[in-house]
């Protein structure tokens, strides 16, 4: 028997290798905010046609625009605020300004271990919205994460 | 983990082909054994990094030369910070299920297995994220998770090896690979970590137990060996007009 000690032990002790090879620390690949996604399209024809020229910021935050006179964007991607229940923004398209609305409840949400917590959001009614450029909008999901899915279109 | 399992398997084959030569016989006494072993990687880990302690324990008992009836259990403290959370979960845990050894009898002669565990699993623990931070267009926001208790239900399957290097005492490891079942927790909040089964937001895990066993035999049962057939070296092709050829005598 003796001779299977050295063998067993190592065979035992061999488990440390896949310790040390199963350990390592991981990175966040993920995206960790939630936004509207919108898709832009032309009310005349009904199709999706990027605006020759978005503005987009929130109310009182003039200085910080999400897009400034940014050309040919066929889908924004629009930030919540987690701490209130409503964020306004104006929104310019081709130049013309509109006022847009949205109201919501926030929830946390656990992305993963290496990214952590965000904050999800349901749409709790209709977007509110001027009519100056905008002529009407869809809603296809009311629920706001971090998966790449379309939430609202916005005809112009 | 593909690399890992690429190790498992090789060494498994190594265990399998290697263990000693053993003369045929017709049968074979076996010791049947109540095994109380002991998790160690997690003590270890928790003695060098002082944060989170896993302490994991078991008691088996032999049914017959193939299969043995396991308990464990095992408790869980367990804490995680990074820039933006923190996260604490503590629990205890139970295991329960069946470990096939896959080595023939006159190979493990009940002292070495090599083989695959299948448990059921059930963890108590309560989770809370003191606090997270989410940063936006909209600037900084801070928030927490209240604590709240839940039940997780899980399936393991745990290949592994275990020898007994010296007189009634056992060491040995598997690999975990565990599927959840349910958490109790919902889908928004799922528990980054619980007892017993590990990392929780997705549905596989996978982990690697370190044991140390004392062995009590309680029975010897009587286990008919196979004889293994030699091998044919005589040429029994058969000729063109299909008659066997004549036996030499």
């Amino acid at each position: 028997m003796r001779q299977y000690v050295p063998r067993n032990l190592f065979i035992a002790l061999s488990g440390l290798i896949l310790f040390l090879i199963s350990c390592g620390p991981e990175s966040c690949f993920e995206e960790t905010n939630a936004f509207v996604k919108v898709t832009f399209c032309l009310n005349s024809t009904g199709k999706a046609v990027a605006p020759d020229s978005l503005t987009l910021y929130g109310i009182n935050m003039d200085q910080y625009k999400i897009y400034n006179k940014s050309l040919k964007v066929s889908s924004a991607l629009i930030p919540l605020n987690s701490e209130t229940d409503k964020s306004t923004f104006i929104i310019r398209i081709n130049g013309i300004s509109d006022t847009l609305e949205f109201s919501y409840t926030s929830y946390p949400h656990l992305l993963s271990k290496e990214c952590g917590y965000t904050f999800y959001h349901t749409l709790d009614t209709d977007p509110v919205f001027t009519k100056n450029a905008i002529v009407k909008m869809n809603i296809d999901k009311r629920t706001i994460t971090t998966i790449n899915e379309e939430n609202i279109r916005i005809f112009y | 983990m593909r690399r890992t399992y690429a190790y498992f398997t090789s060494l498994l084959l190594i265990l399998i082909m290697s263990m000693g030569q053993v003369h045929a016989q017709d049968t074979i006494m076996i010791p049947l054994k109540i095994k109380v072993g002991l998790e160690v990687s997690g003590p270890i880990t928790y003695s060098i990094e002082k944060t989170n302690l896993k302490a994991e324990g078991y008691i088996s008992m032999d049914l017959d030369e193939k299969r043995s009836l396991v308990f464990g259990a095992g408790y869980l403290n367990y804490q995680h910070s990074q820039y933006n959370y923190d996260y604490l979960n503590t629990g205890v845990f139970i295991r329960t299920g069946i470990d096939f050894n896959l080595l023939k009898p006159e190979k493990s002669l009940g002292k070495y297995w090599a083989g695959i565990g299948l448990r059921y699993g059930l963890s108590r623990f309560t989770s809370e994220v003191p606090s997270f931070t989410q940063e936006n267009y909209w600037g900084k926001t801070t928030s927490s998770i209240a604590k709240k208790t839940n039940w997780g239900h899980f399936f393991e399957v745990s290949p592994g090896v275990r020898a007994e290097v010296f007189n009634n005492l056992s060491i040995g490891w598997t690999i975990s690979l565990r599927m959840l079942l349910y958490t109790g927790t919902g889908k928004e909040l799922k528990p980054i970590y619980f007892p017993g089964f590990g990392y929780g937001g997705k549905r596989i895990s996978t982990g690697l137990n370190y044991f140390i066993s004392y062995n009590i035999p309680y029975k010897k049962i009587r286990v008919i060996s196979k004889k293994e057939e030699p091998e044919e070296t005589e040429d029994t092709e058969v000729p063109a007009n299909g008659q066997k050829p004549p036996a030499i005598r």
